[in-house]
């Protein structure tokens, strides 16, 4: 048997996990509708100034509000994380033939399925609303693995951090201090013309600003391969580095 | 086995297990027992030291010991999300099992452990004792030749406790699997273990089994407590002069003395005590027993079987 089968295995128990913790669940999933309804509703006067945005705010801003869900969940692999080596469940599972980086890639991908489930929310929810998603089926598909391999980078993070502190109150406090400038210094919520040129700056780096641009294209068009090629090149290299971090923290628990 | 703030956990013991012995390791708490079992199972890893594990080289091929060890950790394990079945299943698949070989394993585990009833129901609404048994299962899911269990009933009630040792002599017995335990309490080791090592401040301070760790003592013990512990260094002098006696030695309350037949000289005891003007606020003669084999060696009882309910945690949260 393979690693596929230990990560498989592990999958399948992260996933009873979710569905055995509903509330857990439905607020993952429920968030993003509340963003798009939130935002949307709130910011209808600031709507009106954003210049030839096509498909208008609201179609500006699902991109955001998908990339901020898989933001709001990322934080979930570290904290379970955190759990099992506090309970005890994660030397249980090191004292098996387990193949050790399937623990990782389980819990990993049951992260990026949750991003992917929020996005689909989203996109549903928003085309409800009345946006039109441009590039079709293949353009969705293409969001979502732009969404899922995000999450990926982004769980590096906090897996680092759970394995390290082995406490879910540092995970939530980073996550809070991280993901605000992140998400509002980018533009995934707001044209980044109205910014202040220092964020601007900042924002021209945020790897955040990048996946939401090209997944913003994927909704109203006009997508260009260098854009895929810079957003997925920056997401590659914060994945690389996450993920590194993260089995150096794993190999010194699980030697 | 040293830990890396210099804590040095374990050192200089040395042990041989035969296959399918029940073998013990006793100790109170903090003496090294779940270090050697950390380090035994993989783990921990030793800062010196060989140790092969059914004849395999803890360094150099530690996933094939893996592959032939059951462990029970002292810190029940479970996913509390997950149903008893379930656990099971997750364990059995991590071992590399599957299909229906998994699955009749899992079904004759459940009857052995008597939790077939509750099987469907989330591990997290089970009492202290079932979790236990559900983890002594999931230990066994692989049909480890060895089984590693550290303090296997700590915590649980006298119920639960008699259980596990039922299942645990069961194991041994019929299907000739190798037990390897570590424990603090005297009766739990007296019953079960057929060849015991005890274990203080990380060293071996005894080997043998039980019946020959008692007879090390040379015969019954005396056990007075005196109201004046004033009087312990004469009521020490008294009994060494006593003839027959073999030893004499402090204990918490009071002096043990050590003798043959303690029947034969126990009138003489007291006169010899009444006459130096001591009387004994209490006095017993007994068989001896582990606590007394401890006490011999380290001048200290072990004396958990009182204590422990109250200094362990609780075992539910």
């Amino acid at each position: 048997m393979t690693i596929l089968y230990d990560t498989q295995s592990l999958l399948e128990r992260y996933l009873t996990k979710l569905v055995r913790n509903p509330t857990l669940l439905a607020t993952n999933l429920v968030t993003p509708v509340i963003f798009l309804v939130l935002f949307s509703q709130l910011l209808t006067k600031f709507a009106e100034f954003i210049p030839n945005a096509p498909g208008g705010y609201l179609a500006y801003l699902t991109p955001g509000v998908i990339m901020l869900s898989a933001m709001i969940s990322a934080p979930l692999g570290g904290v379970s994380m955190a759990n099992d080596l506090n309970s005890g469940f994660l030397s249980k599972m090191l004292l098996t033939q387990v193949r050790r980086p399937a623990i990782l890639l389980g819990r990993l991908v049951t992260d990026m399925l949750m991003a992917v489930a929020q996005s689909i929310i989203t996109i549903v929810a928003a085309v409800f609303m009345g946006v039109q998603f441009s590039s079709g089926i293949p353009g969705i598909l293409l969001i979502l693995l732009t969404v899922a391999f995000f999450e990926f980078a982004l769980s590096g993070i906090f897996l680092t951090v759970g394995i390290r502190t082995r406490k879910t109150e540092t995970i939530s406090a980073l996550s809070g201090v991280l993901f605000f400038p992140l998400i509002f210094i980018s533009s995934a919520m707001f044209p980044i013309s109205f910014f202040p040129s220092w964020a601007q700056t900042f924002s021209n780096y945020n790897p955040v600003s990048y996946a939401s641009d090209v997944t913003r294209d994927l909704v109203v068009g006009g997508l260009t391969f260098n854009s895929l090629i810079s957003a997925y090149v920056l997401i590659g290299i914060i994945s690389v580095l996450t993920f590194a971090a993260t089995l150096i923290q794993f190999r010194k628990v699980a030697s | 086995m040293v830990y890396k703030d210099g804590t040095r956990a374990v050192e200089g013991i040395s042990f041989s297990v035969d296959e399918g012995e029940f073998f013990g390791f006793l100790g109170p708490n903090g003496a090294g027992k779940s270090t050697t079992i950390k380090v035994l199972t993989t783990l921990l890893r030793k800062t010196s030291g060989r140790v092969s594990v059914s004849g395999l080289d803890l360094d150099k091929s530690p996933a094939e010991i893996r592959k032939a060890v059951g462990v029970l950790s002292q810190e029940t394990s479970l996913d509390v999300d997950l149903t008893g079945w379930e656990n099971l299943h997750l364990q059995g698949r991590l071992q590399q099992m599957s299909g229906k070989i998994l699955d009749e394993r899992i079904a004759e585990l459940l009857k052995l452990v008597q939790l077939e009833d509750v099987a469907k129901k989330p591990a997290g609404r089970y009492s202290g004792g079932m979790r236990k048994r559900l983890d002594l299962a999931s230990a066994l899911i692989h049909t480890p030749k060895l089984l590693f269990l550290d303090e296997p009933t700590t915590g649980l009630d006298t119920q639960s406790r008699a259980a596990i040792w039922d299942y645990l002599e069961g194991l041994n017995k019929n299907e000739g699997i190798t037990i390897f335990l570590t424990t603090q309490y005297l009766e739990e080791a007296d019953r079960l273990c057929r060849k015991l090592s005890v274990i203080d401040h990380g060293k071996l301070i005894a080997n043998g089994s039980p019946s020959e760790l008692k007879e090390s003592i040379g015969g019954d013990t005396i056990n007075l407590t005196l109201a004046d512990a004033a009087l312990k260094p004469r009521a020490k002098d008294v009994l060494r002069g006593v003839p027959g006696v073999v030893d004499v030695m402090d204990s918490d309350g009071g002096v043990t003395a050590y003798a043959k037949s303690a029947g034969q000289i126990i009138a003489q005891v007291i006169t010899s005590l009444d006459r130096a003007g001591i009387q004994p606020s209490f006095l017993s003669i007994s068989s001896p027993t582990l606590d007394d084999v401890f006490l011999r060696k380290t001048g200290r009882r072990i004396r958990t079987d009182e204590l422990s309910r109250k200094e362990t945690e609780p075992f539910l949260m």
